[in-house]
């Protein structure tokens, strides 16, 4: 997660220290699947940068994953945290052509906003 | 949902999510309906006066039904003989009552129907087999296993001689209805004539009259029915009968370059009433299946999805297209599908189509379908797809809709897309639940673009001699939510007032909602371009909203205003600033003057941006020390602990500053997030209902409580939160 100038990126070391926590290890006990994210800065699939929410063994990692992940999302810094947030859901996302997914849409069916943790505002 | 569901019908396409009828034969249908029903207005000029009314047209059908009518597809080739029976004024109620089956009492509506359906179905076990148990039954199941042969076979059916069974009316009727849905399901890809003949011949044989009621519309949910009906679908799949959705699927794929063969291929293979039979077969699928209700607001949502979709195509011929309005009425609303007919909603439009269509269209699904095939005949020659672009021709339209839709370039994409898997059953719930809530959501959003201000609709405070000093006595009262108003309507007195616009930032900021706190500071710095307090109060809420570009330079900008530390700060030369440098200049501004709570304070949101948690907790708690009654510094503490992680001490932490300032929304909607990221839902929803009471705008409370709820299996308070009811939610969920 370390430079990166995504906003993304904030949310996602939340969620790699939330990983260690007993909820965080409740959910990937739940979920048990690996996603790719493609996040780009402002343009669909422009200068992505990849991160990998690894809900098996509960880990968030930077660059590609290695092997076949169940789900592979593309979208757009904004797009990703607004989902994360529960601002905007994802399947109308995905209808709206907000996200690209690639793999199991069964997979990707679990990937809701409550398996990230909330930004606390100071 | 994908196209590929959209054209199989799969996922949550069909209105109740078990129906394997294509959603967009569905529509083609309703299309196709428009057109019949056209055609049938023309076939009657003048005939106004005599035309009967809908329920005398729908019932009056059994004439096509009647028993050994295998011919009447002759006698349909001649379509102006039954109009002409009406226009000739032979009074249409007398003329129905001659085809009334004697004993059979009038219509007496779906329900009473059904008690009978049920009471035979209940008294003779769960399964059709044990109903063949008795001596008359043992007969009737030589008979009705010919009749599968025969079906299966295609050939005609031979009616086998029987003797006298004595069934009982409602033993009749349950033959009639379960071998009028059987014949349905068995000979799905046979003409609607054909399996009409088969039914009325084993009818007859059986010596029960074909009447009007075994197509009767069924109502309310069945679970026997619905049991029957899945068994009867997989029996079906299995069946090496072709699948017509598959075949059409493939066959779209094929030809959806050249539309036109596209139509007259789907013609061939099915005869121009193979639509009509589909249609029917959905529409008794439809029926069977659920409360009209279900079904309308499952295909409201469908068809709003499916506008959704569509309205993402930017192809102008596409956005015009009756088929796109069509799909839009449907979603909006405007028109709703009711006991198989389309209807005008509530929102009434003038267009006269769908009211034609009723009128036209009766209860009886199987009474249109005959008609329409009836008219399809009487034009010879002509297919229906030259009549349906000649329709639409007629309308204005060059382009028929086949066209149009063959020039959608969506297809690949999403095929390939969803090639990894299929929707779940489960998936139409969330679907269509957070549908209204998104599309709410989206509105907000597009409606508070980035950096301006968004004043309140309506302000009481407006016209108050002095709103200045009402807002201070609000903000310190706690009184967040008025505050705002007082203030709002000090700013919009006076546009210059630095001190308003600052103090309505930080009414926003502790009302939980850093983009208005945003855009009231940047006003606020405009005025005063040095204020210390403003430029701290924007990096800060920069920090929220995860920009740490803006907020490293708000916080740069701090150091260089201030008076006694400016002489460290380097004037800002590069367009982007790098986050350890100004970290070192802070903290060289630290060593200057350990005792200023300040610098402490902008060291802690630094190291927020840096994600370097454990200092930034022990910079806020040295701030701590200096400044132990500063409310929204105990909050700062606490969300960063919550952010790395410590939520049980962000917790006492967050206590702290309620303690201080009961009213802080933000820390009471930051404890609910340091309880939800804990997992421990129930006890988030009491904090983010304390919260929303307190600021009904706090969007992302809301949001995050709609996450608790569902997380805590409180699915039945969502459409509260939804609706943002505060007095249910309160009620439910005291603090």
């Amino acid at each position: 997660m370390d430079g990166s100038s995504l906003k993304s990126a904030q949310l996602l070391e939340q969620m790699r220290l939330h990983m260690a926590t007993d909820a965080g290890k409740k959910l990937s006990k739940k979920v048990g699947l690996i996603y790719q994210l493609n996040i780009a800065p402002k343009k669909l699939g422009v200068d992505e940068e990849i991160f990998v929410v690894d809900l098996k063994k509960g880990e968030v990692t930077k660059g590609p994953y290695e092997g076949k992940p169940d789900a592979t999302f593309s979208f757009t810094d904004a797009d990703f945290l607004s989902i994360a947030t529960g601002k905007m859901n994802p399947q109308i996302a995905f209808i709206r052509g907000a996200i690209k997914i690639k793999g199991s849409i069964s997979a990707a069916q679990k990937f809701t906003p409550d398996i990230f943790p909330k930004p606390s505002k100071l | 949902m994908a196209m590929r569901h959209l054209i199989t019908g799969q996922g949550n396409c069909a209105p109740d999510g078990a129906s394997s009828s294509n959603p967009l034969g569905n529509f083609a249908n309703a299309l196709l309906g428009q057109s019949s029903k056209a055609q049938s207005i023309k076939e009657l000029p003048g005939a106004a006066v005599n035309v009967p009314s809908t329920s005398e047209l729908g019932t009056a059908d059994p004439l096509s039904t009647i028993p050994g009518s295998e011919n009447e597809f002759k006698q349909h080739q001649l379509p102006f003989a039954r109009g002409a029976d009406f226009i000739r004024g032979s009074p249409a109620e007398d003329w129905i009552q001659s085809f009334r089956p004697p004993g059979l009492p009038e219509f007496a509506g779906p329900e009473a129907h059904f008690k009978e359906f049920d009471q035979i179905y209940n008294n003779t076990g769960a399964t059709f087999g044990p109903a063949l148990d008795g001596p008359p039954q043992r007969v009737l199941s030589g008979v009705l296993h010919s009749f599968l042969e025969s079906g299966r076979a295609g050939v005609p059916f031979q009616p086998v001689p029987v003797p006298a069974l004595g069934l009982s009316e409602s033993d009749k009727q349950c033959i009639r209805d379960r071998s009028c849905i059987m014949a349905r399901h068995i000979l799905a890809d046979q003409p609607e004539e054909y399996i009409q003949a088969q039914v009325n011949t084993l009818l007859h044989s059986l010596d029960i009259d074909s009447d009007y009621r075994m197509k009767g519309p069924l109502h309310g949910p069945f679970p026997e029915m619905e049991e029957y009906w899945n068994q009867s679908q997989s029996a079906m799949r299995s069946a090496p009968m072709h699948n017509a959705a598959d075949k059409w699927i493939t066959e779209f794929g094929q030809q959806n370059n050249n539309p036109e063969n596209w139509a007259l291929s789907f013609e061939q293979q099915y005869g121009p009433n193979g639509w009509a039979s589909e249609f029917e077969q959905h529409q008794s699928q439809m029926a069977m299946m659920g409360g009209t209700n279900m079904a309308n607001l499952a295909a409201m949502e469908q068809s709003r999805m499916l506008a959704q979709t569509l309205a993402s195509n930017n192809d102008p011929k596409f956005q015009n297209s009756k088929f796109f309005q069509f799909v839009s009425k449907m979603s909006r609303g405007e028109l709703i599908i009711e006991d198989n007919e389309v209807k005008q909603g509530s929102a009434s439009q003038s267009s006269g189509w769908a009211d034609e269509f009723q009128t036209q269209y009766s209860a009886n699904a199987n009474s249109w379908a005959d008609q329409f095939v009836h008219e399809e005949i009487s034009q010879g020659a002509d297919k229906w797809a030259s009549e349906f672009s000649s329709e639409h021709n007629q309308g204005g339209l060059n382009e028929n809709w086949i066209d149009e839709f063959s020039k959608l370039h969506v297809g690949d994409e999403w095929a390939e897309e969803f090639g990894g898997g299929a929707f779940g059953e489960s998936s139409a719930d969330p679907w269509v639940d957070e549908f209204q809530n998104q599309l709410s959501a989206s509105k907000q959003n597009s409606g508070a673009s980035r950096g301006v201000y968004v004043f309140s609709d309506m302000n009481p405070y407006v016209g108050h001699p002095n709103p200045m000093q009402e807002g201070q006595e609000l903000f310190h009262k706690g009184l967040l939510s008025e505050a705002v108003l007082a203030l709002e309507a000090e700013v919009l007195k006076n546009p210059d007032n630095a001190e308003g616009w600052r103090l309505l930032g930080i009414t926003h900021a502790e009302n939980d909602d850093d983009q208005q706190a945003i855009a009231a500071m940047m006003r606020a710095q405009e005025a005063n371009p040095t204020n210390l307090e403003v430029l701290l109060a924007l990096g800060v809420s920069h920090t929220n909203e995860l920009e740490q570009g803006e907020a490293l330079r708000y916080l740069h900008r701090w150091l260089q205003n201030h008076p006694k530390y400016g002489g460290i700060a380097p004037p800002q030369t590069a367009d982007t600033l790098y986050g350890p440098d100004v970290i070192r200049l802070f903290n060289e501004a630290a060593q200057m003057s350990p005792e200023d709570a300040d610098v402490h304070i902008v060291l802690g949101v630094l190291y927020n941006l840096s994600r370097e948690y454990d200092k930034a907790i022990a910079s806020f708690k040295t701030a701590l020390q200096l400044k132990p009654k500063d409310y929204s510094l105990w909050n700062k503490l606490g969300a960063t602990q919550a952010n790395s992680i410590q939520s049980a001490d962000a917790i006492l932490a967050y206590q702290q500053a309620l303690d201080l300032k009961p009213n802080y929304v933000r820390a009471w909607a930051n404890m609910g997030i340091s309880y939800a990221n804990q997992g421990l839902y129930e006890d988030s929803i009491r904090y983010y209902v304390r919260a929303v009471s307190m600021n009904p705008k706090a969007d992302n409370a809301w949001q995050y409580l709609r996450i608790s709820l569902s997380n805590a299996s409180r699915a039945d308070m969502i459409a509260a939160c939804d609706s943002r009811n505060l007095d249910v939610l309160q009620k439910e969920f005291p603090l």
